[in-house]
């Protein structure tokens, strides 16, 4: 019994000391396809959430965004350059407007609303332009 | 092993040889005479990047153009960026890009400008802020219409490119020119 005791005081500790290690967590987030995964952005791909483009855009809930980031990757191929075949415009929208910066690149970025002039509540968004896109998406507010 | 094989063995090593130099380095930007001759000022602090993927604390600035500051800067794990941000809030960029890419011969511009669409009917967009960077050589950043027209020329000096207020209207691209206003490069 005063082993088994131990085992689960140990184990809390090491549960605690992981908790605070962590760093805090977001207010809100919101990744595409998922948190842990890549998908192909198309033409025709939409998240159905009432983006500014029916088709072609990937979009999250309106929130007060701290920034969205892209990784894009080199699928289905770079050049020795690393770009790729396909072209999308991340960045955020609002009811009025749609803004963001374009990239060809397999790249990583990260833009904030406020570099975009855009304030207030906003949905960070990711927009196929041209080609074959493999990204993930998120945003932390 | 006779002197056949000996020679069969030799041409297969320096076969792979080749080979191996090719692949890796593939892709190496090093390899590429494109430069930044621009290397910024001291290493500052850099703050305000919730970025799991790349982790930024440190960076130089390159250039501050009216109200942007321009920065070169470091991922823990060594990897390149660049960003742009704010003069009132320097060391806080609001927009960064990781391209291994960059500065190269196929690659002579990183291109951080924000464009805007009103319409949802056509992926249109024009400038709302032009803002980047520029390996040694470019002179200037043209920005064409849908029919090729210049709509607008910006200057690259130090490395860096902006411009406050672009002209209103649909932009299809943008290249590189040289110094004779020849051009170098042309975004697809």
């Amino acid at each position: 019994m005063k082993r088994f005791v131990l085992f689960v005081t140990a184990c809390a500790c090491v549960a605690a000391v992981a908790a605070l290690a962590r760093p805090a967590a977001a207010s809100a987030s919101w990744c595409w396809p998922s948190c842990g995964g890549y998908g192909l952005l198309g033409q025709w791909t939409s998240t159905y959430t009432g983006c500014w483009f029916s088709s072609g855009e990937v979009c999250s809930y309106y929130n007060g965004w701290f920034n969205v980031g892209m990784a894009k990757t080199c699928y289905p191929g770079c050049d020795w350059n690393y770009r790729t075949t396909g072209v999308v415009l991340y960045g955020f929208e609002n009811h009025d407007r749609i803004r963001g910066v374009f990239t060809d690149r397999a790249e990583t970025v990260y833009t904030r609303p406020s570099y975009l002039g855009l304030s207030g509540l906003t949905r960070a968004q990711v927009t196929w332009y041209a080609g074959t896109n493999q990204v993930n998406a998120a945003a932390i507010g | 092993m006779n002197r056949r094989t000996k020679l069969a063995v030799a041409l297969l090593v320096v076969a792979g040889a080749t080979l191996g130099g090719m692949l890796v380095t593939r892709g190496d930007a090093s390899r590429d005479t494109a430069t930044l001759s621009n290397q910024g000022g001291t290493t500052i602090a850099i703050s305000g990047l919730r970025m799991k993927l790349a982790t930024i604390r440190a960076g130089t600035v390159l250039a501050t153009r009216r109200d942007r500051v321009f920065y070169r800067l470091t991922t823990v794990s060594g990897e390149q960026c660049f960003g742009v941000g704010v003069a009132t809030d320097v060391g806080t960029p609001g927009s960064v890009m990781c391209q291994r890419g960059f500065p190269s011969s196929g690659s002579p511009v990183l291109d951080l400008s924000v464009y805007e669409g009103t319409r949802h009917d056509a992926k249109e967009f024009s400038l709302f802020r032009v803002e980047g960077f520029a390996a040694d050589g470019v002179a200037a950043l043209q920005f064409f219409r849908p029919n090729g027209d210049v709509a607008l020329t910006v200057p690259v000096s130090g490395n860096v490119y902006s411009a406050a207020s672009p002209p209103k209207g649909p932009i299809a691209g943008y290249a590189a020119v040289d110094k004779e206003g020849k051009r170098v490069w042309r975004s697809p």
